[in-house]
């Protein structure tokens, strides 16, 4: 899998070493952000087709409202949540 | 001895930033030929279990023309359903920081 020696690693200079480890922050909160695309996307396509067959591959206006509405409703939830839970805590 | 050492270190030393550099591309390379492999992985197994799903209530033989036309558009919408999510979570996020 991995073509890049220990050794050769080893011998990376101080610049290097630090441009990589901000490159692999920058990826990671970007796959985190992708990863979310997914699980919403995941949960907000199975809600707004729950009752109705696939009958078209694209959106009408209604179905686009619907998945911007699921995503913005969930975060909304989730913001509720948190702040309920920090209220309990006081 | 300055004479002789100090251009061969620097010649050394840039020789290993050099290398550096290569190694360095070459692991930024890697992660984000991972992270891509990712990421499809993640909307293929999305697609799947989501189309499979809602196109093949009752699996037969094989694929008929009917379930077969339901994956692609199912595909396609998920796809765009994919790209609406995105849009409107990243809204969010610049919203959220003002």
């Amino acid at each position: 899998m991995s073509s890049i020696s220990q050794a050769a690693l080893q011998n990376l200079d101080e610049p290097s070493r630090k441009e990589i480890m901000q490159f692999i922050e920058s990826e990671n909160s970007k796959s985190k952000v992708q990863m979310s695309i997914h699980s919403f996307t995941d949960m907000c396509f199975k809600k707004c087709n729950a009752h109705k067959p696939i009958t078209s591959g694209t959106l009408d206006f209604a179905e686009e409202q619907c998945l911007t509405n699921c995503l913005n409703r969930f975060l909304d939830t989730n913001i509720k949540v948190v702040q309920a839970l920090q209220g309990a805590q006081k | 001895m300055a004479l002789f050492g100090a251009p061969s270190t620097s010649t050394a030393s840039s020789v290993n930033s050099v290398q550096s550099q290569q190694l360095k591309q070459q692991i930024q390379d890697q992660i984000s030929q991972e992270l891509a492999v990712a990421n499809a992985t993640e909307l293929v197994n999305k697609i799947t279990e989501n189309c499979f799903d809602k196109c093949i209530t009752n699996p037969q033989i094989s694929l008929n023309p009917q379930e077969d036309g339901c994956v692609n558009q199912c595909l396609e919408k998920y796809m765009r359903s994919w790209n609406v999510i995105s849009k409107s979570y990243i809204t969010r996020i610049q919203q959220s920081n003002q």
